[in-house]
């Protein structure tokens, strides 16, 4: 006890005491007479970063060497090792800087900083002469992509206009920009500007062409790579570019910056950040192709007590992941879900139905403490399970009869089927489709490639569907936001370029097999590139094996994020209602996760064990995250996406259709299927149903998450209220409602069974009472025996109804 | 069979007997009753004026050639010119395409704004973006659409949706990105109505607008009742919006449903045959006609979108190879939907009195390249394009800015979207430096400080 309090004292002195102090980057090297590089000056106070940079005293222990300026700046001098030192009220913080090269002969390089100038100055964005057709006859490649195009059109076209060797200021390259001749994109730089220094220095030296030899990039490093900062504090953000040649270089200048959430951080184009919220944001950075991103983060201003925090019940490595995000927030989680909320909520996620009124009464009474692993186990062995994960992956890959004929689009569900049903592993699933050959109606996971005819949408598809990347982008152009660019596009395509296809001996039959020769072109080099997958390795442009083979070995590899990623996001969101990545199948770079190290660590755990696709099932439901309640608490209202509370989600189209037949007594009828059949046992999303249309049933003809939609709307209240399907429901002569009144049960033992049949709960008796009193109230008074028995049964749809249009059925929760 | 039928009188043990719900008309529509208790002072500088000014927008989705439409340059060479001719129009000065035949009839209702322009990406949905709400989406923020803007404001207009969406939201442009169509930070409840039917469909109706005949009004009555005694609200639902958003999709469909005034205005078949062919006998004609029906019915804004997409279907979008549409799309029958749709509507705003309150505002995302490309069509190109902009206070017969001489960049008063937003807002007399509220309470200007109206429309 004595020995906490004085622990307690020695922390509080230390936070009294001057804050700690440190330079980054912790190391510097500066190449070359022009190389120049930012430091920052963090402070540690209150556990919050603060960025001193601009109020710290700045020196050099040898100014000869390297000089230092008000700002952080470095800027070598000669050949040496230098210590650059920033004070502040007592606290004292130093980084050692080694100058070399500084009398080698220098000159701009094209590449590395010529057009990162063009880049910065916007002149090769979209809208300007970036564009697909340039501008007023000016076209470079979008962001600078491809530099030896960029030089050709600088040095060689336009007889000359545009750069004079003679008189480099006379060129309209620097004319143009900095408005001495009319330029219709406005002044982008000054002629006192290191930008416009560049250039005329380049073209000074003779414009000296891109080369092979020039050192390339190999990655970016950002400093801060995190920050926990104050409300309203602002951050300078540095980037450093790593390069082929084993040098570093800071290119915060040249960088490109935006935030994920200009509600919580804004950033300027210096890459000074302002926090102007609470809340988490990632700031991207986009240098010559690469994208980075550093997150910056202000906890909301909650206090909660550490007993909040330890009394979150964590179940597995997921619990301790999101217990670390609501601790870096200040979120408290919500309490724990009941067990009849949890029941519910499990069939629903699970196996897209609701528990009976039987089972929820069963699960309610059991008293075994490990029932929800039970419930859990046995769920993922239902036949329902199979229905609704057959469904949810028949969306991702497009199974319909739009494009299918029936017997090829049943031979495509039925292998899905039987794919969830034996769990078969995420990559076996993967190989199956990919490096497949044959007839489509003995190997229904062929029609994929029917579907998708052409290489070029195959390839968009699947990178999609099983990488959670939109490549789309990059055919016309190196992707502007991503690392993708129109070679690897073309390179990537170029694998499916050798898919052939011929009639079976069925109609809707065809047999797809390996071709050994068809290339797909680079529109703009006309010719084939090696295919090569992404950021994989190439196949030789001459070999005849099957390319297929080669990608689905590189897309299931286990050291390929993006596969093991994109799927457990999806079976994440499924669960979660939101991805840890959203929207869920947007899994690129630039749109980082909500909580990294947890999605990192599930991917890890998913891609280590098998894709074992039910064993990811069984752990998130199995975590204390997931078994949360919906309820929020004062300091989660508004968090939907660190998982503190579970996220109520609505039921989706056919999920619904299903529990209201069930709870009704009556199934829906669907055109030429077996009467019974339930919404999610279709294969086919052709088949008519307004009430499906309504509720945002996906029409699979674009591989897009946000094809189905959840959202309310005026058609669907106006379609419970007066549509044909929950009313014929109601109505009808073997429904629930005539049974329970053949049955001669009372109100009250109606009321108990719906309440258990479509909310797993029973009754309060305050809720019940207003209920028996109005259903007693509209009891006909007179009239024959017939007439009463006609009114009580209308009146008691007419319960049923308001039921089953609440919130609490049309929800999970 | 039997049915508890609301004209016959039927007594129930509590001694009441109820009236046709369908008569019930005490609802308002949403908790829209009044506008928004925004907080800010603001809301007290709203032009009270203008208080009944409406707008129509007629977004032509693929992005109409500035060089092919109303901005021709029949002294440019063949490969910018095109393939159509200038005619006159009741004004003199001014000339359009041929194409355009019963607008030229018309000039004198209509302003052209021929030098607007953008900077951002070449694709559809930065434009539908910025045209639709003035501003780019970046860092996550959705903006909102005009119409959705005015529902905040000024709340609805009787028993109708202060702003209804005709007949489809835009779907898949290529480009990924929001199309500016939504309420965006505002929240979903100032969504717009949409339609989601084709009005030109010989059996349109909107569906489920009434009930069916087995189900007497009462009964609908008492379902609603109970549905609200069952739906207290559960705390576990208050902070998700979508559950919010629920209770006043239920409410808005029964404010509906019992309004007579509201359910007719969707009906087309009370307008004479006479009437709907001059619009043309086609989706987005139809839905012209029924945008001056809503407008007739009380709704504030309505959104007509030309086309759903630009993939597969014959649009604006011009390309000259597939998927896209050809260039002379727009002689066969993209000109005439479009000239006969738009023709119609202004007359028959302007000689119902309804034109002075109603801004009728017609716009692509962007231009088309002044060149003609080898597919012998024409691509995008946002840094010029022409506008067309009538009533709620425009004058017509009036053209603001011009291109250089292909038509390829504005030579004369450059236009942002920008000041496109503030022109409508203007028109509607909303303030433009009324604040909305954003993200975390952060307030956000209706348009940017410094963007101004085109105030050479109004003078």
């Amino acid at each position: 006890m004595i020995r906490e309090i004085v622990l307690a004292g020695l922390v509080a002195a230390s936070l009294i005491a001057a804050p700690a102090l440190k330079i980054l980057p912790e190391s510097v090297e500066l190449n070359g007479p022009e190389a120049r590089h930012q430091l920052l000056a963090e402070a540690l106070s209150d556990g919050r970063q603060e960025d001193w940079t601009r109020q710290v005293k700045w020196s050099s222990s040898n100014p000869k060497v390297a000089e230092v300026d008000a700002a952080g700046l470095v800027t070598p001098k000669s050949d040496g090792l230098a210590v650059i030192q920033a004070s502040s009220n007592g606290a004292v913080a130093s980084v050692n800087v080694r100058v070399k090269g500084t009398q080698m002969p220098f000159t701009w390089n094209f590449r590395n900083h010529v057009i990162p100038v063009m880049t910065k100055a916007g002149c090769n964005q979209g809208a300007c002469h970036g564009a697909l057709a340039g501008k007023n006859g000016f076209k470079l490649t979008l962001r600078g992509y491809d530099p030896e195009v960029d030089f050709d059109t600088l040095t060689r076209q336009s007889v000359g206009r545009r750069i004079s060797l003679s008189d480099p200021a006379n060129s309209l390259v620097l004319l143009k920009p900095t408005t001495v001749v009319a330029h219709a994109g406005g002044k982008r730089f000054d002629p006192k500007s290191l930008e416009y220094r560049v250039i005329a220095e380049w073209i000074a030296a003779g414009t000296p062409p891109p080369s092979e030899k020039d050192a390339q990039v190999t990655g970016l490093e950002v400093y801060p790579p995190s920050a926990l900062l104050k409300p309203g504090a602002e951050q300078q953000l540095v980037v450093r570019a790593k390069y082929s040649d084993g040098t570093v270089r800071d290119v915060t200048r040249w960088t490109k910056f935006s935030s994920s959430d200009e509600g919580v951080a804004n950033v300027d184009d210096n890459g000074l950040v302002k926090m102007n919220g609470h809340g988490e944001a990632a700031i991207t950075l986009y240098y010559s192709s690469r994208v980075l991103y550093s997150r910056v983060t202000v906890p909301f201003e909650n206090k909660i007590d550490a007993s909040v925090y330890a009394s979150f019940r964590r179940n597995n490595f997921i619990d301790d992941h999101v217990l670390a995000k609501l601790k870096s927030l200040n979120i408290a989680p919500s309490a724990p879900a009941t067990d009849s909320v949890f029941v519910r909520r499990a069939y629903l996620d699970a196996a897209g139905i609701l528990p009976t009124a039987e089972e929820v009464e069963n699960f309610l009474a059991d008293a075994r403490p490990d029932k929800r692993a039970r419930l859990i186990d046995a769920l993922l062995e239902r036949e329902e399970f199979v229905d609704y994960w057959a469904y949810k992956w028949s969306d991702l890959l497009l199974v319909s009869s739009r494009r299918l004929r029936s017997n090829a689009m049943w031979s495509f569900y039925n292998w899905i089927r039987d794919s969830v049903r034996e769990n078969k592993p995420w990559d076996q699933f993967a190989r199956d489709i990919f490096t497949s050959s044959g007839n489509t109606s003995e190997m229904g996971a062929l029609n994929y490639f029917v579907l998708h005819k052409d290489p070029i949408v195959l390839t968009e598809n699947v990178t999609q569907a099983f990488l959670g990347q939109r490549l789309t982008c990059a055919r016309c152009h190196n992707h502007p936001l991503e690392k993708w660019t129109q070679k690897q596009y073309y390179q990537m395509a170029n694998l499916f370029s050798r898919v052939g296809q011929k009639n079976g001996d069925a109609p809707g039959e065809v047999v797809v097999y390996a071709k050994t020769t068809g290339e797909i072109n680079h529109p703009r080099l006309r010719k084939p590139l090696p295919p090569t997958p992404l950021d994989g390795i190439p196949m030789d442009l001459g070999s005849t094996d099957d390319r297929r083979i080669h990608f689905a070995k590189w897309l299931t590899s286990p050291d390929n994020e993006y596969f093991s990623r994109s799927i457990v996001n999806r079976v994440w969101g499924n669960f979660m209602g939101r991805g840890l990545v959203d929207p869920v199948d947007d899994v690129r770079a630039t749109n980082p996760a909500s909580n990294e190290e947890l999605f990192g660590a599930l991917a890890k755990d998913f891609s280590s064990n098998g894709f074992d696709v039910k064993r990811l099932i069984r752990a998130i439901m199995s975590s204390g995250t997931y078994q949360l309640s919906a309820e929020a608490n004062a300091t989660n209202q508004n968090d939907n996406k660190y998982y503190s509370k579970y996220v109520v989600k609505r039921l989706p189209a056919e999920v619904l259709l299903d529990a209201m037949s069930q709870v009704t007594g009556v199934p829906t009828r669907f055109a030429n299927y077996p009467a019974g059949s339930r919404a999610l046992q279709l294969p086919d999303t052709q088949v008519r149903s307004e009430f499906l249309s309504a509720f945002g049933r996906p029409n699979r003809v674009i591989c897009d998450a946000g094809e189905r939609s959840s959202e309310p709307s005026i058609a669907q209240a106006l379609h419970v209220i007066n549509g044909e399907t929950l009313n014929r429901k109601l109505s009808a002569p073997d429904g629930y409602a005539a049974l329970a009144l053949k049955l001669g049960l009372s109100d009250a033992r109606i009321l108990d069974h719906l309440f258990l049949s479509a909310y797993s709960r029973f009754p309060s008796e305050e809720e019940k009472r207003p209920m028996l009193e109005e259903l007693k109230k509209h009891r006909a008074a007179t009239g024959s025996t017939e007439v009463r028995r006609e009114a009580r049964r209308q009146a008691l749809e007419d319960m049923m109804w308001a039921l089953l249009t609440s919130k609490e059925f049309l929800f999970n929760y | 069979m039997f049915r508890l039928d609301a004209d016959k009188a039927v007594e129930f043990c509590d001694g009441l007997r109820r009236r046709d719900f369908l008569h019930a008309g005490s609802l308002s529509f949403l908790g829209l009753g009044l506008p928004q208790a925004m907080g800010l002072k603001a809301m007290g500088a709203i032009d009270k004026q203008k208080e009944n000014r409406n707008c129509i927008m007629l977004f032509l989705v693929g992005g109409p050639s500035q060089l092919d439409t109303w901005d021709m340059k029949p002294n440019a060479p063949a490969e910018i010119r095109g393939p159509y001719k200038p005619i006159k129009t009741n004004v003199p000065g001014i000339e359009i395409s041929e194409n355009f035949p019963r607008m030229a009839k018309n000039a004198d209702k209509f302003a052209l704004v021929r030098s607007m322009y953008h900077t951002a990406a070449a694709v559809h949905d930065t434009g539908h973006q910025m045209m639709q709400t003035g501003r780019l989406f970046q860092g996550g923020i959705e903006h909102p659409h005009f119409g959705c803007v005015l529902a905040k404001v000024r709340g609805p207009k009787g028993d109708v949706p202060p702003h209804v969406l005709l007949p489809r939201p835009i779907g898949n442009t290529g480009g990924n990105m929001p199309h500016g169509q939504n309420a965006g930070f505002l929240g979903k409840t100032f969504d717009p109505f949409v339609l989601n039917a084709d009005p030109s469909d010989p059996n349109f109706k909107v569906p489920d607008m009434l009930p069916p005949d087995y189900l007497s009004a009462l009964r609908v009555d008492r379902r609603k009742n109970w549905r609200e005694m069952v739906d207290k609200t559960v705390s576990k639902f208050e902070t998700s919006q979508d559950a919010r958003l629920l209770d006043s999709t239920f409410h808005q469909a029964y404010t509906l449903m019992s309004s007579q005034k509201a359910r007719e205005a969707f009906e087309l078949s009370r307008e004479p045959e006479k009437v709907r062919e001059k619009y043309g006998m086609n989706r987005f004609g139809q839905s012209c006609l029924l945008a001056r029906r809503m407008i007739e019915a009380g709704v504030r804004f309505v959104t007509v979108n030309m086309f759903e997409t630009v993939f597969d279907e014959i649009t604006w979008d011009i390309h000259g190879s597939k998927p896209f549409s050809p260039i002379s799309c727009y002689r066969d029958l993209v000109g005439p939907m479009f000239d006969n749709a738009y023709s119609s509507l202004l007359e028959d705003l302007s000689e119902r009195g309804l034109l002075s309150d109603t801004m009728v505002i017609a716009m692509g995302e962007f231009g088309r390249t002044p060149k003609v490309n080898p597919a012998g069509g024409r691509d995008h190109w946002p840094q010029c394009w022409t506008i067309l902009a009538a009533g709620g206070g425009v004058r017509g017969g009036n053209v603001v800015g011009a291109s250089d001489e292909i038509g390829a960049m504005p030579k004369d008063r450059p236009t942002t979207p920008a000041e496109v937003a503030a022109t409508v807002y203007h028109s509607l007399g909303i303030p433009l430096d009324l604040e909305l509220p954003g993200a975390q309470g952060r307030p956000i200007r209706l348009v940017d400080h410094g963007v101004e109206p085109i105030r050479e429309l109004f003078a």
